[in-house]
């Protein structure tokens, strides 16, 4: 047996040298050995030898400690434990020894390494915390309840016993509270109102705060107001970013405490979940607006072809509210908004072939236009209402066929008038002439047998009865000449115009064989017209030219084209004053008596006629004796094709 | 054999005057049997007795008729077996393109529009007597025929 008291120098000496703490006891539970490292750890000095260790150390009494020691000494095994020393704060991994006479206690600080393994621990919970958080973001939560889901959250995980969130006002710079927890009774201030000061600087800067004895914090006065209230340190996070602050976490605890980085960035985590939420929420909220506002119903459904979304008015269209209908299938209100299935086989084709559709549909008189398109989560419908537009196209398909059917009458109409004007024209060729025929006739008759019983005068009188029938009979011709001009279809030809008034030229020539007229015909004059009107207007103008150069001393007529691409007849004859040229064109107008020229004034109309007819133009220049000159357009080439 | 004659279906009596007249004056002798209208006309022409009368040396027949039309007039002429070959001269008032299109196509032998001066007008008729009752070979067997 050793003496268990003392325990040989060299033994003392190995043991002074280990860096463990060290006791030994004996069988009484009385300290017989403590180390240097033992006292140190345990705040102890070497006159507790040949205490009772429970005197010693009276924190350890019913713990683990004494617990352990006991088995070890009753079981003579040795033991191993760690456990919280209340005596010297901090953790020991304890080995103890048992012998026959007492026990060895070996032991060290652990805390460190237990500290990190509580942080590694505490850490992943958050992680957890965080993870939840944001899936339960994600997961359809309204905005206010993720708001309580965070206060929540960190009260829980920080530990601290109060959190708010407040919103920031950018405009007037102020603060309030949208949701808080754990103020209950200790809010001595109004807790709509609260002392804010401090967190406008993290609002402006984006820095968290972070405060651990709002009593010997210099930064900010309104601190003490929280002292008041009971808290002593503080931690505040910015929501959203300092560009665009849209409020503030912050959380308050009842005894200082200094957050560690890792509490800060739990808090900013959370802060900017709700940040995003809160976004999300915004976009969502200006997209519902947007949809309720446009003019068309709208609806969109995923794959399985049931409601995700339907706006304000096509809610009202299916007599529901816009909440009620999400999640329940389509077919549901295509059956009951009866459009015969046009609705669920075009979601169902727009889906398949993942192109756009438009289709029309008739619901209770009404016409509605459906566009729909595919997007990758389902498809999403428009509808609107176009009966307007569809009674407008339906009254304008009416007005057409109205028009058409008016056009159709009026056509028969002018058919009508034109076969009357034709026979009427048939009449006055007939009718006018007999008569006139009858007056020269029974003139003639008169002085043939019984001229011996007139003198020169009667006879005088019965010439002029005779001319004057002559002269009628003339205009009644050239009446229905120029009738027949107005009437006759167009037939477009090309028309060699300067070889045309040359033929013209040479009859009048061979009329009158007597007359010299100096004619020059410009060359190669050509326009796509109407053969035949062509040589009426040619007929009519040179004719006038030759007729009214009769006086002229050296009569000279002009057929040509002048630089605008006008075609003109010029003659130095009589001429005309300018002053009448409006009377030039219009029927029975004469400038000159039939004495001087004969003539029965419809020349001039029916040329007027033909050329509008080509939709071209005539004009008249001259002066009283200085002769005339007729300019008038054809069509040319360029502008038209002939018909063959 | 009855004597030849000359068929004016002309319904203005003072047409048929100055006609008459005309004649007369280029001595033209032939008879002349004047029918009013063109209901009679073909009455004439049509039944199988004409008074003891054949066919006409040639028809002169004026466009504008009462009942039936001159046009229609020629169109039974040219259509009825014995008179299908009569000359048949229009002497009218028209000029219209239809009516001398139609009388041509409806086989008239030839087209005169009355002159409203009677010098002209007796001139005219001077040279359709000389033409169809003198120059003119009338067709073998035609009612008209020989002297």
């Amino acid at each position: 047996m050793t003496d268990s008291s003392v325990l040989r120098p060299d033994l003392s000496l190995v043991l002074e040298r280990i860096t463990d703490g060290f006791f030994a006891l004996d069988a009484d539970w009385r300290i017989t050995y403590i180390n240097g490292e033992a006292c140190k750890l345990l705040h102890a000095s070497d006159d507790c030898v040949g205490k009772a260790w429970l005197d010693a150390f009276p924190k350890a009494r019913g713990r683990l400690f004494e617990r352990e020691y006991a088995r070890a000494m009753r079981d003579q095994q040795a033991v191993q434990f760690i456990e919280y020393s209340k005596t010297a704060n901090c953790w020991f991994e304890v080995k103890a020894y048992p012998s026959a006479d007492g026990l060895s206690v070996f032991f060290r600080d652990v805390t460190s390494r237990i500290e990190s393994q509580r942080e590694v621990e505490r850490n992943a919970r958050r992680q957890q915390a965080l993870i939840d958080f944001g899936r339960s973001a994600l997961a359809g939560l309204t905005y206010e309840e993720l708001l309580e889901d965070a206060v929540d959250l960190i009260r829980e995980i920080l530990g601290v016993n109060v959190v708010e969130i407040l919103d920031f006002d950018r405009g007037d710079l102020t603060f309030t509270v949208r949701r808080s927890i754990g103020w209950g009774s200790l809010a001595i201030f109004d807790p709509l109102n609260p002392p804010v000061k401090h967190l406008l600087q993290t609002v402006k800067t984006g820095d968290p705060f972070v405060c651990a004895d709002v009593r010997i914090d210099p930064r900010v006065r309104s601190l003490a107001v929280l002292e008041n209230a009971g808290m002593l340190s503080s931690i505040a996070v910015l929501i959203g970013t300092p560009q665009m602050p849209m409020g503030v976490i912050a959380a308050y605890y009842a005894q200082t405490r200094t957050f560690s980085i890792s509490d800060v960035r739990f808090v900013e985590s959370i802060a900017q979940t709700v940040a995003e939420s809160a976004s999300a929420t915004e976009s969502n909220r200006r997209m519902v607006q947007v949809l309720d506002s446009i003019k068309d119903a709208f609806v969109a459904v995923d794959r399985d072809l049931c409601v995700t979304y339907v706006n304000a008015r096509m809610a009202r269209f299916w007599r529901r509210q816009a909440g009620d209908v999400v999640g329940l299938p389509i077919s549901h209100f295509t059956d009951q908004f009866g459009d015969g299935g046009a609705a669920l086989r075009n979601f169902k084709l727009a889906l398949r072939e993942e192109r756009a559709l438009t289709y029309e549909t008739n619901f209770n008189g009404r016409w509605y236009e459906s566009r729909i398109y595919p997007f990758a989560g389902g498809v999403a419908a428009y509808v609107r209402d176009i009966t307007r537009r569809k009674t407008e196209q339906e009254r304008m398909v009416a007005l057409n066929v109205e028009l058409e059917r008016r056009v159709a009458e009026r056509t028969a109409q002018l058919e009508l008038a034109n076969k009357e004007l034709e026979s009427f024209s048939y009449s006055v060729s007939h009718d006018l002439r007999a008569p006139l025929r009858a007056i020269d006739g029974f003139s003639q008759a008169l002085l043939e047998d019984y001229g011996e019983a007139f003198d020169d005068r009667a006879k005088g009188y019965l010439d002029r009865v005779r001319r004057a029938a002559q002269r009628m009979a003339d205009l009644i011709d050239a009446l229905l000449k120029l009738a027949k001009v107005a009437r006759a279809p167009l037939v477009l030809r090309h028309v060699d115009v300067s070889a045309v008034a040359a033929g013209i030229v040479e009859e009048l020539q061979a009329s009158e064989p007597g007359r010299t007229v100096e004619v020059a015909v410009e060359p190669g004059l050509q326009a796509v017209a109407d053969p035949n009107l062509v040589g009426a207007v040619l007929q009519n103008l040179i004719g006038n030219a030759w007729k009214f150069t009769r006086r002229a001393e050296a009569p000279r007529i002009e057929i040509g084209r002048n630089a605008a691409g006008e075609f003109f007849v010029r003659d130095n004859g009589a001429g005309f004053d300018m002053t009448y040229q409006n009377k030039l064109f219009g029927a029975f107008q004469r400038l000159h008596s039939t004495d001087e020229y004969e003539g029965t004034g419809i020349g001039l109309a029916t040329v007027a006629r033909i050329i509008h007819r080509h939709g071209c133009s005539i004009r008249a220049e001259g002066a009283v004796g200085a002769g005339a000159t007729l300019y008038f357009t054809l069509p040319s080439n360029e502008d038209r094709k002939p018909d063959q | 054999m009855s004597k030849p004659y000359i068929l004016l279906v002309e319904d203005n009596p003072d047409d048929v005057e100055l006609t008459q007249r005309a004649f007369a004056k280029n001595h033209i002798a032939n008879d002349v049997v004047v029918l009013n209208d063109g209901a009679q006309a073909c009455e004439f022409l049509f039944q199988s007795d004409r008074g003891g009368r054949g066919y006409p040396q040639v028809i002169l027949l004026d466009l504008k008729l009462p009942k039936v039309s001159g046009l229609e007039v020629l169109e039974r002429i040219r259509a009825f077996d014995h008179t299908k070959l009569v000359p048949v001269v229009i002497l009218t008032s028209s000029k219209q393109e239809e009516d001398l299109l139609e009388g041509y196509r409806l086989g008239v032998n030839s087209y005169v529009r009355k002159p409203v001066d009677f010098n002209e007008f007796v001139e005219a008729v001077r040279q359709v007597g000389l033409y169809w009752l003198v120059l003119n070979e009338p067709p073998p067997g035609s009612g008209g025929g020989g002297m």
